[in-house]
């Protein structure tokens, strides 16, 4: 299980590295591995292993150039969250999931851009970075309904 | 472990703890890494390298993908494409006879200034692996590395110009730091007024321009190259054009595509290998005259010589 996990976030990592081929992610690229950790944890109910979030952004860091450790802290401080602040506070509600998510990702992801700034000692242009937080922002809802609607079907199919 | 909901208090506060500390552990590789230490460097390299075949893997089809849509986009403008590339072509050709007798001119004119001949580059290209999808890092991997003798600084090229410099190298792969890179700093120089500056990056497209002269007036489209100062990158590849922004400052465009990176070329012997003192022809007051074959009556020069006046 732990293993086939591992996999699975890598391919979602790739898949989203891989997104910038396409002309409307030159800017940036969605965080679709927060999407997935995040309806991992609230929908299914399955909590990923801090110790295989660690090395899958470690992998991440290495894959793209990053200062090796940023993308393992995003991950950890991001489940961190949506289990002290979802876990208990969130009702099956959908529009509540959205909200905690938008708090959640923009929460963890400042602290590691705060963090990326202190590093570098210069403020990078700020379009890229709020069309990444824009658009992850705007997948959860379409991705959300896309699970309801298979769901959906395959709960009409089986009836 | 891929667990349910947390039981226990005990076992979440424990596991809150573990979470805490790998955080810690994260912050300290972080800025451990940003010592650039051999050791974090090679382990990249390493990591780099093993995982190179199953990111190219894993990236080809969606890159696959995405020149299709990019094909199909294009083709509904392929009529002004054409106008377009015709008009462009027809000016070309008038430049290409204009420059071809400037060039010939260009080097009876060097020959005869004895300007330090051209170092000739050795290049290796490579094909980029992965894309630049990075939030807080502009960066591309090749598959090249220490087998064809690339090296940390190496300048990278495509055929537009100016790509960035090597930042990392494994056996087998290479990561170039992109020019739009907030880290990435070029000696540059702007080619109309030749005023030296500074190009860096700002993790967008246009690149910031820095330590110009307050005397220096940019031109809204003059052409940026490298400097060559403190010897890193060698002089006279493009980088960008100037841009005026609404503000009225001036910036950058590069005129590589970073987003469609297919090869990318690395100039590996930027060294002093390629210059032989054996074949330089400066410093007039020492150089001997070349045997040659003299016509009767005709002087190294090929004047008239006439008898009695040789002298």
């Amino acid at each position: 299980m732990n293993t086939l996990f591992f996999v699975f976030l890598f391919c979602i990592l790739n898949f989203q590295i891989s997104l910038s081929f396409f002309s409307i992610f030159e800017t940036s690229t969605p965080s679709l591995i927060s999407l997935v950790i995040y309806f991992f944890i609230v929908r299914f109910n399955i909590h990923p292993s801090s110790i295989i979030l660690l090395i899958t952004g470690f992998l991440h860091d290495i894959m793209i150039g990053n200062n090796i450790g940023i993308t393992p802290i995003f991950l950890l401080l991001f489940k961190y969250f949506t289990n002290n602040l979802i876990l208990e506070k969130v009702s099956k509600d959908n529009q509540d999931e959205w909200i905690y998510f938008t708090i959640i990702f923009i929460l963890s992801f400042s602290i590691v851009f705060l963090i990326n700034l202190i590093i570098s000692f210069s403020l990078p242009k700020l379009s890229p970075i709020f069309f990444h937080v824009g658009i992850t922002l705007i997948l959860y809802p379409l991705i959300n309904i896309s699970i309801n609607l298979f769901s959906f079907v395959s709960r009409l199919i089986k009836s | 472990m891929v667990s349910g909901k947390p039981s226990n208090l005990k076992s979440f506060k424990s596991s809150k703890n573990f979470n805490f500390i790998l955080i810690f552990l994260c912050l300290a590789l972080v800025f451990l890494g940003k010592l650039d230490l051999i050791a974090i460097r090679n382990i990249k390299a390493f990591f780099s390298d093993f995982l190179a075949p199953a990111t190219f893997a894993l990236n080809k089809p969606v890159k696959e993908i995405a020149g299709v849509f990019e094909d199909v986009k294009s083709a509904g403008s392929l009529r002004e494409e054409n106008i377009r590339l015709k008009s462009e072509v027809r000016k070309l050709r008038v430049i290409n006879s204009k420059s071809s007798s400037q060039e010939l001119e260009l080097l009876e004119l060097r020959q005869l200034l004895k300007v330090l001949p051209e170092e000739k580059n050795k290049i290796i290209t490579g094909r980029a692996i992965t894309a630049p999808g990075g939030v807080f890092a502009n960066t591309v991997l090749i598959n090249a590395g220490k087998d064809y003798g690339i090296k940390v600084g190496h300048p990278a090229i495509s055929s537009l110009g100016l790509v960035g410099y090597v930042v990392n190298v494994g056996l087998k792969t290479s990561r170039i730091l992109l020019l739009i890179d907030i880290n990435s700093m070029i000696p540059a120089y702007l080619t109309n007024s030749n005023w030296p500056a500074v190009v860096q990056g700002q993790s967008g497209n246009l690149l910031k321009i820095k330590f110009l002269s307050s005397k220096a007036e940019p031109i809204d489209g003059e052409v940026v190259q490298t400097s060559g100062h403190g010897g890193r990158l060698p002089p006279g590849i493009n980088i960008g054009k100037i841009v005026k922004s609404f503000s009225g400052k001036f910036y950058v465009k590069p005129v590589v595509d970073f987003q469609r990176l297919t090869f990318i070329s690395v100039i590996t012997n930027k060294s002093s290998e390629s210059f032989s003192s054996k074949t330089f022809e400066g410093f007039a007051p020492l150089q001997k005259p070349k045997p040659s074959i003299n016509l009767k009556g005709l002087n190294l020069s090929g004047k008239r010589i006439i008898e009695g006046t040789e002298n």
